[in-house]
């Protein structure tokens, strides 16, 4: 199944941005080649020395979502500009990209050739009689592709991502591998084991009750709860070790390791710090009001996850995949 | 009672662990194990299961990465926002209940634009943070917990894990629903 639903997801992520690119171009999101006029306020102008005019553009915020056809912006329009004046009578206007720029514009640079700046031609330049200020129009480098392009980036930055996550891990991999086995040595995981296995032994008949795969799992949990990220991911991964050295068949997944996943995924944890932290950010009156719901969400999540994990593994199908072939 | 039982947890959760290597190395100590020697043997293993994990979570991430910046996740909404008004789920929060399996951190920020909208106290607020809290990124544990002993046939875990997130989301909803 996580075949259908990886290849799904890259697919439905490839037809909407070809969908979404299409309906952009029909819609004209961008204005790509219409004119957008508005008020140069001069600071310097060009000189023997500097071919370029440079100033502030200003554009009403009525005019500026007039022409884009949308509410894009909730103030008033005041960017840096700068035009080069070139050798033909065509001049480049390039719009520097700074935090003071409309929150449109810096969304659609993400698609511009350059990054730091946009970039368009100057179809009007006309000078106030004293000189401090013109009226210009311009239009902007077509945009095109906006979420093809944004599809392809996400694809290299996540890889890239899942790189550092992996090797992010490897120091506290390394720190809690090793007290996991020092405790392991010490016999300490074996009491913790053997106090609970009234509950392991139903929730994994199949694993033997003293296998150091339940003590691990039993701290990965333990771990979670607490809400304890960094021990727990290596507490669960060692236990999928130890879950892996029990099965038959390399490469596939045991009963024991999908219930014990079920149990992580369900995420039951006592105290939801990062949702509590948020809440409390955004002015809660009473942030921590979510630990008693998200105990009892967790909860249905987790008993509802290990139920399926029970039910689903009689399924022939899911059956079939266990046997090991005698060939 | 809220306030005594989440400062009671904060304080544990602060003392785990300098408590856990003390119980755990001072164990060790005491019945003779070689502290140092042995957590270096185990120790070892830790560059190689990071290092194994990571075909495993490129695919994953490349995937989502690709369904976040594509704009999918909208047309998902369009389609199943008329059913959430049976459950009694605002439709706000769907997005919500739809990324947090995929992504952590994509789900933290949907949280975060729902609650400066709406307000953390809102039942938009009090639902999208329950929801956060009421599951984990499943694609993500499966990515990582899998990646690191190399299982490819994954048989029934994504089943399993899509229905604890499914449970997860209907029992927040339905709480929030009852007690705000």
């Amino acid at each position: 199944m996580l075949n259908y639903i990886w290849i799904g997801l890259i697919l439905l992520g490839l037809f909407a941005a070809v969908g979404n690119d299409i309906s952009d171009e029909v819609r004209d999101t961008y204005r790509n080649g219409k004119v957008l006029e508005g008020t140069l306020e001069i600071r310097k102008s060009p000189s023997a020395i500097r071919g370029t005019w440079e100033g502030d553009l200003s554009i009403s915020r009525d005019a500026f979502n007039a022409f884009y056809g949308a509410e894009r912006t909730d103030a008033d329009v005041r960017q840096a500009v700068v035009i080069a004046t070139g050798t033909d009578s065509v001049q480049a206007i390039h719009l520097p990209i700074t935090p003071a720029t409309p929150a449109w514009w810096r969304e659609i640079v993400k698609s511009a050739g350059s990054k730091e700046r946009l970039t368009g031609t100057v179809t009007l330049l006309a000078l106030a009689e004293d000189g401090s200020t013109a009226r210009i129009g311009f239009t902007l480098e077509p945009i095109q592709f906006v979420k093809l392009r944004a599809v392809t980036q996400a694809a290299l930055d996540y890889a890239g991502i899942a790189v550092n996550i992996a090797l992010g891990l490897i120091g506290i991999m390394a720190l809690w591998l090793g007290v996991m086995k020092v405790a392991e040595e010490a016999g300490l995981l074996l009491i913790v084991t053997r106090a609970l296995t009234p509950l392991t032994k139903r929730l994994f008949p199949d694993i033997p009750s003293d296998h150091p795969a339940v003590g691990a799992m039993i701290m990965n949990i333990a771990a979670n709860m607490l809400g304890l990220s960094n021990a727990a991911t290596p507490m669960g991964l060692k236990a999928m070790e130890e879950l892996n050295k029990l099965n038959p068949k390399a490469g596939t997944a045991t009963n024991a390791m999908i219930t014990f996943l079920a149990i992580n995924t369900g995420g039951l944890i006592l105290i939801p710090a990062t949702a509590i932290a948020v809440r409390a950010a955004a002015g809660s009156g009473n942030p921590g009001i979510i630990i008693g719901t998200s105990i009892v969400g967790a909860g249905c999540a987790t008993i509802a996850g290990v139920a399926a994990s029970k039910l689903l593994q009689r399924l022939p199908r899911y059956k079939k995949a266990m046997e090991v072939s005698h060939e | 009672m809220n306030e005594f039982f989440r400062s009671l947890i904060t304080i544990v959760s602060v003392v785990a662990i300098p408590l856990m290597f003390l119980l755990f190395l001072g164990w060790g100590l005491i019945k003779k194990v070689k502290v140092y020697e042995v957590f270096v043997e185990g120790a070892k293993d830790g560059f190689t299961v990071a290092i194994k994990i990571i075909p495993y979570l490129v695919a994953m991430l490349a995937a989502i990465g690709i369904f976040r910046a594509s704009g999918a996740l909208d047309l998902l909404i369009t389609v199943l926002a008329p059913a959430t008004a049976l459950i009694g789920m605002p439709p706000e929060t769907l997005p919500m209940a739809l990324m947090r399996p995929l992504s952590g951190s994509g789900s933290l920020g949907i949280m975060t634009e729902l609650m400066k909208v709406h307000g953390p106290d809102s039942l938009i607020g009090i639902m999208a943070s329950t929801m956060y809290g009421s599951s984990e990124t499943t694609f993500y544990v499966l990515a990582v917990y899998f990646g690191a002993v190399s299982i490819k046939n994954t048989r029934h875990a994504v089943p399993t894990g899509l229905i604890a997130d499914l449970a997860g989301m209907l029992a927040a909803v339905w709480i929030v629903n009852l007690l705000f």
